[in-house]
């Protein structure tokens, strides 16, 4: 009741429903582009209006969004011209007017609940936090998200991320709704969802809407207009969506765009000179190439904060690739489809089952190793050239599996380093370069290239040297339709020269060219323990607390002088931190924690030797000395040992800004940028995992290592700005730019169990003290 | 690097992706500092066993966190934040030095800004990179002579300093110039100031 009582007054203080939209002689030349993106472009959208808007990719259509949102300049630098306005106002004074949905799902996720990830816009309107629940829980509920607010949105499907990143712009009651290609990563049956969610919000609260997509059918009959851009950034065709399709629909669909009623496009045919040594072609045609049965891979991922968590990603599955044939995996998202082809290709060792690759195929193997098997040697342990000569990977992040200098240089990788004939190797990259329309960008850093470019190149360099697995991860998600007819073609020219083709795929298009379909269903995750778990004393303690109280040491180096005292100091550490590892209670004890502290102090046993090495050393080799000094620095480090594990970033956020008051917006930023640790991790396994099925992981050697490491930190920085970059736009459409003052929506308190962690942080110093005054 | 764009706006107004770019910074590179923290000990134990101080040529990787982050962001704060972070996230991950890991960030983010600040953060080449190399070498060198090296005299201490700071101006700086470069020749810069003076060298 509240609830409606407050959004009525606040619509009675703004315009009810939907807001106009002008944009007045837009012109936008980002920085290093001779021509404009955006070329004196006008657009007038009338409240409530619902409009649909197409174009070829890189026709500037997402841009053009963007600037209705106002956030051009938040994540691209250049010449901006004209005016845009929202309801006669700019589009950002009011923030939350305009809400934006992006592509790609969970990309603006900045909280570690799905409750605080959709307050996160009311707190930068500095709403108090007290009426923040009421509207989160409306808002959860408005686009269909039932599950607790306080669920991991890690957890969400694709589906259901889109469905969050909606209802964060729902909260701040927007007028104009602008939607970035919202389902183009999900397959039909959840897009359908998807849409039908905004339909009723739109339908509801009478928003304007604009939605940019390139699959038009879904969105015809919830729109009333549809415009179309072209290349050049300017409006070609404007009116009501039926006729406009009547009269351009050709056009449209010409320019890679899925007009309805057309069918699907046909696959390229390449015509292509065989690679010489590929290994394509060896084992003849319907003879298995790779099996793998029975197999179980499982999954260890670990959160800050928590303990590492494994979880079943497929259990007892079987799969066959048979040459110069293709399988297509289906089955719902979270079935495992990804995992079970990369354990076939031997990408990802399985935790349990076999998968053997055709003898003529797999390396050959000598020495005591061999002697010593019962069967051939599994894909997993190859080393990166013999895994590069059989197996090609595409991953759904095509830009992950880039790794020339340039477009022409990224296709040689793979048959360079395995040393087929470079001309014969040229001719091949050039026709397959020519034949998915590369070849003019064959100089240019494939990083500059567009999505469906990249796309396409990865195909290519999958298969230039004639592999015989071909292993592609929804290859035509998010695609137009001159790039699935690419990526559709090159499969075909694979599994015509022999190769065993597996595609995981929810494209109708791409299981009808398929031989074979398997479907998966979601493994049945082992039955949760019935008992919850006790929580220990440290596990209580606020992560403010927790971080002073392990702080208190630093003054220890000026205290302890000899082993006696250190040794007293660290004995009354050692105690502390194992009273804070007691789990007093009810429930089932907690596992591992002293595992987790001793885990965390092996590394440093290394440190301490060295300084009593360099102390022994210096101090006339005298073992009193090298041990006090040892035991000085064991005293530093044992407390955070026992402490790192219960730290939770986000609640130490929480703690800096509003107890510390450290000033907000950076807090959030770092906050916001720690719920993506995990993604680091997997992305660093899929920079190295592309490396070795291309032919170019270094296995040997500490300086080919260290090279390797560093080419790969790049990619990685790469890919953490590419995130940060999407991220900022998230939050600057949810009112972040200018949040200077905000609220909390979590708490920050303090309570006993923080008094006495820090009271034994200080108990410690006082102990050190005791000791330098009492012992010698 | 004949031409330096510094950072546009007013130096204290961030905008939301150079926080956000300092923080993402931060938390790479603090996982690749606790990646850094399991490999280093054993050839810098070997190294240092004879000259202890010779331990510095393996230190200095930690330090490049701070350089990345101001040579992209050229405003004031950058080294510190990104460096304080990627100290923060490698402890919260686990690394040997646990939680006196902050202390080390920060001090050695503030090195850095004071060999920018030297120069008024107008200037982005060799002269503040190599004086706030060295001055954050220096102050990191200064606090591990308080927690680590106590017992060591005068000639090694110095040593150790000069070892340090050196090490982090010229092999630090460089790694950070050839970071950057990669980045900005990605187009991951495109929004900041290195990017936009490669785009600039580009439209000649």
């Amino acid at each position: 009741m509240e609830t409606r009582h407050e959004n009525a007054s606040r619509d009675a203080a703004r315009e009810p429903g939907g807001l106009s939209v002008q944009v007045r002689d837009l012109t936008w030349r980002p920085f290093g582009r001779s021509r404009p993106v955006l070329d004196g472009l006008d657009l007038t959208v009338e409240p409530g209006e619902r409009v649909l808007l197409a174009g070829p990719s890189g026709s500037g259509k997402s841009t053009l969004l963007r600037a209705v949102a106002g956030l051009l300049l938040t994540a691209d630098a250049g010449d901006l011209s004209g005016t845009v306005t929202v309801g006669g106002l700019g589009p950002q004074d009011v923030p939350g007017s305009v809400g934006l949905v992006l592509q790609d799902p969970g990309a603006g996720v900045v909280a570690s609940s799905i409750g605080r990830d959709v307050a996160f816009g009311l707190e930068n309107v500095s709403l108090p936090p007290g009426e923040m629940p009421s509207r989160v829980e409306a808002a959860l509920r408005e686009v269909g998200l039932t599950m607790s607010p306080d669920s991991s949105p890690a957890t969400l499907s694709g589906g259901e991320s889109q469905r969050l990143a909606l209802a964060g712009a729902l909260v701040m009651e927007p007028s104009v709704l602008l939607l970035d290609e919202p389902t183009a990563m999900l397959d039909a049956a959840t897009a359908g969802d998807v849409r039908a969610v905004v339909a009723d919000v739109v339908e509801r609260r009478g928003l304007t809407l604009v939605v940019v997509e390139h699959r038009l059918d879904g969105w015809l009959d919830l729109v009333d207009r549809l415009v179309v851009i072209d290349d050049s950034g300017s409006v070609v065709a404007d009116g009501e969506p039926r006729q406009v399709l009547r009269e351009h629909g050709d056009s449209l669909a010409a320019q890679g765009i899925w007009v309805p009623g057309m069918p699907d496009p046909v696959p390229l045919t390449l015509d292509l000179e065989p690679a010489r040594g590929a290994a394509a072609g060896r084992v003849p045609p319907g003879r298995v190439v790779a099996a793998a049965s029975d197999v179980r891979v499982e999954h260890r991922s670990r959160r800050l904060g928590e303990r590492s968590r494994t979880t079943l990603a497929v259990d007892s599955a079987d799969l066959e690739a048979r040459a110069g044939r293709s399988v297509a995996l289906v089955g719902p998202s979270g079935a495992g489809k990804s995992s079970l082809m990369s354990a076939l290709g031997g990408l990802a060792e399985p935790a349990r089952g076999t998968v053997d690759v055709a003898l003529p195929l797999t390396p050959a193997e000598t020495g005591r190793r061999a002697v010593a098997r019962d069967r051939l040697a599994p894909p997993h342990e190859w080393s990166s050239p013999d895994l590069a000569r059989v197996v090609a990977w595409v991953p759904q992040r095509a830009a992950t599996s880039l790794v020339g200098r340039t477009v022409r240089d990224d296709v040689l990788t793979t048959p360079l380093a395995l040393g087929h004939d470079p001309d014969v190797a040229g001719r091949r990259a050039d026709a397959l370069l020519g034949a998915l329309g590369l070849a003019h960008l064959a100089d240019a850093d494939p990083r500059q290239l567009s999505g469906g470019e990249q796309r396409r190149l990865a195909m290519a360099a999958a298969v230039a040297h004639g592999p015989a697995l071909v292993l592609a991860d929804e290859p035509t998600v998010g695609q137009d339709r001159l790039t699935w007819a690419a990526v559709s073609g090159v499969l075909a020219a694979a599994r015509d020269e022999g190769a065993a083709v597996v595609v995981t795929t929810h494209d109708p298009g791409v299981v009808g060219h398929a031989d074979r379909v398997v479907r998966l269903e979601a493994p049945t995750p082992p039955l949760a323990a019935r008992e919850p778990e006790r929580h220990p004393l440290l596990a209580r303690v606020g992560p403010l607390a927790l971080l002073v109280a392990a702080l208190c040491v630093l003054p220890l180096p000026a205290l302890l002088d000899t082993w006696r005292q250190g040794l007293a100091v660290l004995a009354v550490e050692v105690v502390l931190g194992l009273v804070g590892l007691l789990a007093p209670g009810r429930g089932r004890a907690p596992e591992g924690r002293l595992r987790g502290v001793l885990a965390r102090l092996a590394p440093a046993a290394l440190a301490v030797v060295g300084v009593a090495w360099s102390a022994w050393l210096l101090g006339g080799r005298d073992l009193e000395v090298a041990s006090g000094a040892a035991l000085r620095v064991l005293c530093l480090l044992v407390p955070s040992a026992f402490v790192v594990g219960f730290l939770d970033p986000e609640g130490l956020g929480d703690h800096l800004a509003q107890r510390v008051r450290l000033p907000a917006r950076p807090v959030v930023a770092a906050t916001a940028s720690l719920q993506r640790l995990q993604s680091f991790d997997t992305l660093w396994r899929e920079l190295m995992t592309t490396r070795r099925v291309r032919g170019i992981r270094a296995d040997r050697g500490p300086l080919a290592r260290a090279r390797e490491a560093v080419v790969v930190t790049g990619g990685l920085l790469i890919g953490a700005l590419g995130q940060a970059s999407t991220l900022a736009l998230a939050m600057d459409a949810r009112g972040f730019a200018e949040a200077r003052r905000r609220s909390w929506a979590g708490p920050a308190p303090w309570r006993l169990p923080d008094t006495l962690a820090v009271g034994a942080g200080l108990l410690v110093v006082a102990a050190a003290v005791a000791a330098r005054l009492l012992l010698p | 690097m004949s031409k330096t764009i510094t950072a546009s706006g007013p130096l204290t107004r961030w905008r939301t992706i150079d926080l956000l770019t300092c923080a993402f910074l931060g938390v790479a590179f603090g996982v690749a500092y606790w990646a850094w923290g399991l490999v280093y000990s054993v050839p810098s134990e070997a190294v240092s066993a004879p000259f202890p101080p010779l331990g510095a040529l393996f230190n200095w990787p930690w330090l490049v966190a701070g350089i990345v982050g101001m040579l992209i962001i050229r405003r004031p704060g950058a080294a510190v934040f990104t460096e304080l972070l990627a100290a923060i996230v490698s402890a919260l991950i686990g690394t040997q030095w646990g939680l006196t890991t902050l202390v080390s960030g920060l001090v050695q983010g503030l090195g850095v800004e004071l060999g920018f600040a030297v120069f008024g953060y107008a200037v982005y080449s060799w002269g503040p990179l190599l004086l706030g190399g060295f001055l954050a070498g220096a102050f990191e060198a200064v606090y591990e002579w308080y927690s680590y090296w106590t017992d060591w005299a005068w000639d090694y201490k110095v040593a150790y300093l000069f070892l340090l700071g050196g090490s982090v101006a010229v092999f630090g700086s460089l790694l950070a110039v050839a970071l950057t470069r990669v980045l900005a020749a990605a187009g991951a810069l495109n929004p900041f100031p290195p990017g936009q003076e490669l785009r600039e060298q580009r439209a000649v």
